[in-house]
């Protein structure tokens, strides 16, 4: 199976979310992805959450957060403060098609990695530099995670429940957002150096991706002075749609009904049918207006629904809905499972898993998937300063002695306080309410073992 | 004048509403040219809104007009022969089909109707749940998406019903990887001179922005439940109320006194932000497990500073502390922001009906070839001279309006 980007070469500086998701993608679509990182500033995603919530003595083997995001890739490690690692460096670079990084700006500059040096060292490079504010303006030397560039970006204002504050999403957001408009950018660039041989430098700021999803509501503003209310999960214009209980602890279906006709088969298929009588909800105007009345009446009949029994109901009555999926749920969903959207890789350390795909599209002529585990810390180094760079043996050998590049990271404490820092509480998370449930028993359920 | 990076490429977009269309946008804004297909009475969008004085009118439809910048608008009816036969010498000249849901179950417009005329035709489909699966067919829009894409399950507040993402997100997540796969299969093509068929679904392209809800499960068993949106491993990490709005209060990785990491004798940023070294031996400064569990008496520590400071003091001095503190602006906030002006990033764009509005820019910065966006078409405006193109006389352009064609 040939992939679209086979043969070409990404040299991945990035680190956490946004980079690797990028280049997560161009490596699924074939590309050779190597990642590089340093002996004392592993990505901290390796470290982030490990495996059955126990880090053992390789915590930055044991992370499954730098799995999922890098399966695939290759991977080096130098240490930059050294000037021997600086050339092979730039030996790379001169041997890569793409360069892909996730500093501040300032970190490429000092390093003089910035797009005018990478330049001269392959004039068709092409950069992409992925930033929380860009490479220039007032704030763009700001620090930035990807939980500050969602509200940074205007969707959590556009975000909560009605007449609450606005809220984060379960997740950083932006950082997925713009690693796949990063992943598209790149695809463009290098369609551009294939008609004209010239490569380019890609600027994405992770603040300014993310912006469009406002722009009716800026729209709005412009053209009326007005500022969009958060209206939770309904529609401006379906209704009714809404998030609605059903049986069980914590299960739930949303619903979205765009019409009169949808609103009587609804009625219908869930054995309702004198609600279609009901004149506060006959039209779509009234449904809007006694929305609140409407969700109660829903929920009589959804709370003792099964939320995926509800679903298929609903859809073979032609309605818009679905079962609010937990991640294990996500994993198990027959639909899910159909068409691919985890690949089984065997991650040293880590065991057989299921990593989720980056890219949704599925295509008549390969998959766009994961091929390989993640890499472990430095595993390629041989491999890629060998094989592409030609260093002997010998050579290898004493970059090691010299702590030019290593296979383990320098750590400023031992291994295991490292793991026992990071063991997140999970007894005291099931107290709280973050986790629904703990199964140690999840790998036969999940068919792993 | 610059030269653009997809300038060389012909997309036919047969796609109503918000996925499809940020599609053929992002090929647009890149260069392509993109002939948008609208049904006689235009895409869906442009009753959608909002409209200038909320006087509803297809020409001024602020939805519309974001998501259709730079393209060229036919008006056809490809559920009639007639209507498919202009279809098809328009895709003759094209790279790219994007069709979007309803367009796969008209007959003679689906994949395997296409494919043989058309071998070099990339087709990419955009629906709710895919084209294969024991879901194929089944119903949806962005909420739908993220419900089945876990993100949902953990977003909100632990006593209420999960909650969507605000502005649609799967709709644009789907355009965008459906933008990907197009640009994957035209670099496909290159190779082999085949097109092929790209089938995106949006519940997909949600769930591929996960995070870790399911990796939780897969690695750890543990399944992760909607707590006020915040992460597993750190508090506070999360949207707060100050004295004139909100902020994002993100101490970071070095944010709090931490054993090993912090040198002897100095002080936290969070302290120092806060004004207070002391709060360095409170035994909340001093272990991220104890804040996580205890948030509320984080929240009680933080809440007399918070409410007396105003969001411009605490983030310019978080982010001196090189802390990753951030604003939550609204769209007004956006529109009027220093950063987002110096940066160029609205663009003022004048619309011969809609008058001059502001545009969002392009979502990132090339420096050969600048992305532009330019205005979106009237409905049908590119009628006669596409049609003229496609070599129909000015009658046969006559009848084919005159019949409902056009």
């Amino acid at each position: 199976m040939t992939k679209p980007l086979d043969g070409v070469r990404v040299l991945d500086l990035t680190q956490v979310f946004a980079g690797p998701s990028c280049t997560r993608i161009l490596s699924d679509l074939g590309a050779d992805v190597i990642r590089m990182e340093a002996p004392a500033r592993a990505d901290v995603t390796r470290s982030l959450m490990h495996v059955d919530n126990d880090g053992q003595e390789v915590p930055w083997e044991r992370g499954f957060y730098f799995t999922i995001r890098n399966a695939g890739k290759k991977e080096i490690v130098l240490d930059l403060n050294q000037l021997r690692a600086q050339e092979i460096l730039r030996d790379l670079i001169a041997q890569s098609d793409i360069v892909a990084e996730s500093f501040t700006p300032r970190v490429m500059r000092a390093w003089e990695l910035d797009y005018e040096h990478l330049k001269a060292i392959r004039p068709d490079v092409i950069m992409i530099s992925l930033s929380g504010y860009g490479q220039d303006g007032p704030c763009s030397d700001w620090s930035a995670y990807g939980m500050s560039l969602e509200p940074a970006s205007g969707v959590s204002q556009l975000t909560g429940y009605a007449g609450g504050a606005p809220m984060r999403s379960g997740l950083s957001f932006t950082d997925p957002y713009s690693g796949f408009l990063g992943a598209g950018a790149v695809l463009a660039a290098l369609h551009y150096r294939r008609r004209t041989g010239k490569g380019q430098y890609i600027d994405l700021s992770e603040q300014e991706a993310a912006v469009p999803l406002a722009g009716a509501a800026i729209m709005d503003f412009a053209m009326n002075g007005r500022l969009p209310e958060r209206i939770g999960n309904r529609s401006a214009s379906a209704a009714p749609q809404g998030c609605y209980r059903c049986a069980g602890d914590d299960d739930w279906i949303v619903i979205s009904i765009a019409n009169d006709g949808g609103w009587a088969a609804f009625c219908d298929a869930i054995g309702h049918p004198e609600w279609k009588d009901d004149a506060r909800f006959a039209d779509v105007l009234s449904r809007h207006a006694n929305h609140d009345a409407l969700d109660q009446l829903i929920e009589t009949w959804t709370r003792d629904q099964d939320h995926y029994e509800a679903f298929h109901l609903l859809q073979r009555a032609g309605i818009a809905a679905a079962p609010v999926l937990n991640g294990k749920e996500l994993l198990l969903d027959p639909h899910m499972r159909a068409r691919g959207q985890f690949d089984e890789v065997e991650q040293p350390h880590q065991g057989k898993r299921p990593v989720q795909r980056h890219l949704a599209a599925k295509f008549s002529k390969f998959e766009a998937s994961a091929d390989a585990a993640a890499p472990t810390f430095g595993q390629h180094n041989k491999e890629v300063l060998g094989g592409l760079l030609g260093l002997s043996d010998e050579e290898l050998a004493q970059l090691e002695r010299d702590g030019v590049i290593a296979s383990a990271p320098t750590l400023p404490v031992p291994a295991q306080y490292i793991s026992r820092a990071l063991k997140l509480p999970y007894d005291r998370f099931l107290e709280l309410g973050t986790l629904r449930a703990l199964e140690p028993d999840y790998k036969q359920t999940l068919g792993l073992e | 004048m610059t030269d653009s990076a997809l300038s060389d490429l012909r997309v036919v977009e047969l796609a109503q509403g918000i996925a499809g269309p940020y599609c053929g946008k992002l090929f647009a804004d890149l260069g392509a040219e993109v002939i948008k297909v609208e049904p006689l009475d235009g895409d869906l969008s442009r009753r959608l809104g909002p409209f200038p004085d909320d006087e509803p009118d297809p020409e001024t439809s602020g939805l519309y007009l974001h998501l259709n910048t730079g393209k060229k608008s036919v008006t056809l009816d490809v559920a009639v022969t007639s209507g498919q036969v202009v279809l098809k010498k328009l895709l003759e000249k094209a790279d790219v089909l994007i069709a979007g849901k309803g367009i796969l179950s008209i007959p003679g417009l689906a994949y395997e109707d296409l494919s043989a005329a058309f071998p070099r035709l990339v087709y990419v489909s955009i629906t709710p749940f895919g084209t294969t699966g024991p879901y194929a067919g089944y119903h949806g829009n962005s909420l739908t998406a993220m419900a089945m894409s876990s993100i949902m399950y953990s977003t909100g507040e632990p006593d209420r019903e999960p909650l969507t993402t605000g502005g649609t997100p799967a709709d644009y997540i789907a355009g965008i990887h459906a933008w990907i796969g197009a640009q994957a299969a035209i670099e496909q093509r290159e190779r082999d001179g085949a097109g092929e068929h790209v089938d995106v679904s949006l519940a997909e392209a949600a769930a591929c922005a996960d995070e870790y809800n399911g990796a939780m499960y897969a690695f750890q068993g543990a399944i992760r439940r909607r707590y006020y949106s915040r992460h597993v491993f750190g508090y506070p990490m999360d949207i707060m109320a100050c004295q004139d709005g909100h902020v994002v209060v993100v101490p970071g990785a070095a944010g709090f006194p931490s054993r090993g990491m912090t040198e002897a004798g100095s002080v936290s940023p969070m302290s120092l932000l806060m004004g207070n070294p002391e709060l360095d031996q409170h035994p909340l400064f001093q272990s991220a497990q104890e804040r996580m569990c205890r948030w509320q008496e984080v929240d009680e520590l933080l809440q007399p500073w918070l409410a007396g400071t105003s969001a411009k003091e605490i983030v310019e001095l978080a982010q001196a502390l090189r802390m990753p503190f951030a604003y939550v602006p609204n769209v007004k906030d956006l529109l009027e922001d220093e950063h987002l002006t110096a940066r160029n990033f609205f663009r003022n764009i004048e619309h011969p009906r809609a008058g001059e509005l502001p545009y969002c820019g392009p979502p990132f910065r090339m420096s050969e070839t600048p992305p532009q966006v330019e205005r979106a078409p009237l409905r049908g405006e590119h009628n006669a001279s596409t049609l003229r193109e496609l070599g129909y006389s000015k009658e046969e352009q006559d009848i084919l309006h005159e019949r409902d064609v056009t």
